[in-house]
């Protein structure tokens, strides 16, 4: 087995070939491959853009005041789609499509920052804990068992309770409820590449422990943790416009799509649009990064690499 | 080991965690320091030296003086006691344990039925699109299940509000029991029902069958959009447990001593696939018990989780105290009682 490795390590070398080089290419073989990977893609940089738009440069697509929805007192009844308002109108007049272009940048933003930070903080606390175990761990295990407990909208409405109502708090209430998931899921990983042969051999070949966890086992937790990522970021959108769908009251008027869609529900049975298109939005945003994931657990699996 | 040794070693573990259940709820309420306390038990009306007096009697009561950790243990026994406090808001003001005893039926009651329907419906869907793989039922409902998977829970719950009772009227959109026909009722009062406080067990035992019908009825939708919101994550784990099991050895044996597929499929492979299944289900409880503070938001069902929100939109310390307790004790609950049925039907967790 070594003898073959070192051959195809000789014949790269003769070659000038980098690996890495190939496997990369491999990768992106792989992923676009998949029509629904891409198309996954395709839909979840459609949103970026339109994040990065409203974020810095709102007037490119027509958008006044990127900070809150524009009330029309007017008017205050939702509407049906018409020229003058392609989607509509919700409650307080206001026109849909300008709401959801603005609504979905704070979206994105905050997904990302909580499944970012969630990720982040679960995966050092996993790492670590996993690779030196001992009382450390055991502690770390049962913190988690004890926000495993409470069901996590409960324990992120409690949190938001105490810390008070403001977006920021949401999305802090979620980093609190989401990092546990992370640091059991970067553990488990981490256990199991512990137990590894080329593990064992670099031990035996006398590695510290430092240079053994960079070099040998994050490269091999990060791959499955950045699926896990793009999986996410569509459930934390989900459960995110949840909280803000059952937790500021009609006056807040903050750009949001849970928020949007709360505003129509006193209408449902006029205006289904009101709550079904700012619903739908969000759902094609998760079903794009799911896609998206499951083109990349594709990519790192090692079954569709062999050659 | 023996099964009574694991109950046992099972049973004590939840210890633990009702600490830590306990510890993070004490925790949350000081926060703030013993700002939310006060304004939990102060008279609001109390104005000058008479709310200065009340606010000190209040730091005696609590011991707000004495270090946290003694503090907590004060507390722990005050609701061991049975006394959680106080709320106050629009739909009950009141002790805290009185809200539960009116809220937390309808909770286990939407809990319970959407669990079943979970599993009517995601067993044989998920056993089938397995058995039939890549067929067109199967590629329909991956599409299905995806879509379902990636709605936020608001959505479904409104799809199906919209559909069944605004465009269908099949169902009624709001409520947990119709109030005109409690009217009079002598095993109902002050909105909570006897002995069991579950209205439809209740008119069950008193012989009142047009009550429970109404009960059920009200419970159908919000159970539906429930089930609809949970039952995604099982299928498509059922179905990959079910591929896994499916290409077994003992199951090519079964086939190849001439068993009938139906038996292969009910009787060797099925039960076999159900088992991690329901790990994930115990998991996809917390989702559930989510997922009812939006249903009873949504369709005004009196439950704990519309309890909750009523009580963060306004500022009730009580009520997020209790519903927080309530739900962790009803998912510690739950996941024992799976772990229990799991130890028993699968012999190698017992270790």
């Amino acid at each position: 087995m070594s003898k073959e490795l070192g051959l195809i390590g000789r014949r790269n070398y003769l070659l000038k070939r980098n690996p890495r080089l190939d496997e990369l290419k491999i990768s992106f073989k792989i992923f676009f491959s998949n029509p629904t990977a891409v198309a996954g893609l395709v839909i979840t940089l459609l949103y970026f853009i339109d994040t990065f738009l409203v974020q810095f440069f709102p007037w490119a697509i027509g958008i006044h005041d990127p900070n809150q929805y524009i009330i029309n007192p007017y008017n205050p009844v939702p509407t049906p789609p018409s020229p003058q308002h392609p989607l509509g109108t919700t409650y307080g007049g206001i026109d849909l499509l300008d709401a959801i272009l603005k609504s979905i940048r704070v979206d994105v933003e905050y997904t990302l920052l909580i499944v970012l930070s969630g990720a982040l903080i679960g995966l050092v606390l996993g790492l670590v804990s996993g690779f030196f175990g001992g009382i450390m761990d055991e502690i770390l295990m049962r913190i988690t068992d004890i926000f495993f407990s409470i069901p996590y909208l409960v324990l992120a409405i409690a949190i938001i309770f105490v810390l008070g109502r403001s977006l920021d708090i949401v999305a802090l209430s979620l980093i609190i409820v989401w990092w546990p998931l992370y640091a059991r899921y970067a553990r488990g990983q981490t256990l199991s590449i512990k137990q590894m042969t080329f593990i064992e051999a670099a031990k035996a070949a006398g590695t510290r422990d430092f240079w053994i966890m960079f070099r040998h086992i994050i490269p091999n937790v990060l791959p499955p943790i950045f699926v896990q990522i793009s999986l996410d970021l569509g459930v934390v959108v989900g459960v995110f416009s949840t909280l803000t769908f059952i937790g500021f009251s009609p006056t807040a008027n903050i750009p949001e799509l849970g928020y949007l869609t709360s505003l129509g529900l006193n209408f449902v049975s006029i205006a289904p649009w009101a709550v079904i298109i700012p619903g739908l939005v969000i759902t094609i945003f998760a079903l794009a990064v799911n896609l998206m994931g499951d083109g990349l657990r594709d990519v790192i699996d090692p079954r569709r690499r062999s050659v | 080991m023996k099964l009574w040794l694991y109950i046992v070693r099972r049973l004590l573990l939840i210890i633990p965690t009702l600490i830590g259940l306990t510890l993070i709820t004490f925790i949350l309420i000081h926060v703030q320091g013993n700002n939310l306390i006060i304004a939990e038990y102060l008279n609001p009306h109390l104005t000058g030296a008479a709310r200065d007096y009340a606010i000190q009697q209040l730091y005696q009561r609590f011991h707000l003086n004495d270090p946290l950790y003694i503090q907590y243990m004060y507390w722990l026994i005050q609701v061991l006691n049975g006394d959680l406090g106080f709320t106050r808001t629009p739909i009950y003001s009141g002790p805290v344990t009185t809200a539960l005893a009116l809220f937390y039926p309808n909770t286990i009651m939407l809990a319970v039925i959407s669990s079943i329907l979970i599993w009517i419906i995601g067993i044989p869907i998920g056993v089938w699109s397995a058995v039939k793989r890549d067929s067109l039922f199967d590629q329909s409902m991956r599409v299905v299940t995806f879509t379902l998977y990636a709605m936020p829970p608001y959505l479904v719950y409104l799809l199906v509000l919209i559909v069944f009772a605004v465009y269908l009227s099949l169902f009624p959109i709001s409520g947990a029991v119709n109030p005109l026909l409690l009217q009079g009722i002598d095993w109902y009062s002050n909105g909570i029902s006897y002995p069991t406080h579950i209205v439809f067990i209740d008119a069950l035992l008193h012989g009142n069958f047009a009550i429970a019908l109404d009960s059920i009825w009200h419970f159908i939708l919000p159970s539906i959009g429930l089930a609809l919101g949970g039952v995604a994550g099982i299928i498509r784990l059922l179905r990959s447990s079910m591929l896994e099991v499916l290409d077994q050895d003992y199951i090519r044996m079964a086939r190849s001593k001439g068993i009938r597929e139906k038996y292969v499929i009910n009787t060797h492979a099925r039960r076999n696939a159900l088992i991690p299944a329901l790990t994930s289900f115990v998991y996809g409880f917390a989702g559930l018990l989510g997922g009812v503070v939006v249903t009873e938001t949504i369709f005004n069902i009196p439950g704990v989780g519309y309890w909750t929100v009523q009580a963060l939109l306004n500022n009730d310390a009580g009520g997020i105290m209790g519903s927080t307790l309530i739900f962790g004790i009803i998912l510690v609950t739950a996941s024992l009682i799976l772990d229990l049925i799991y130890a028993a039907i699968d012999p190698r967790v017992r270790y």
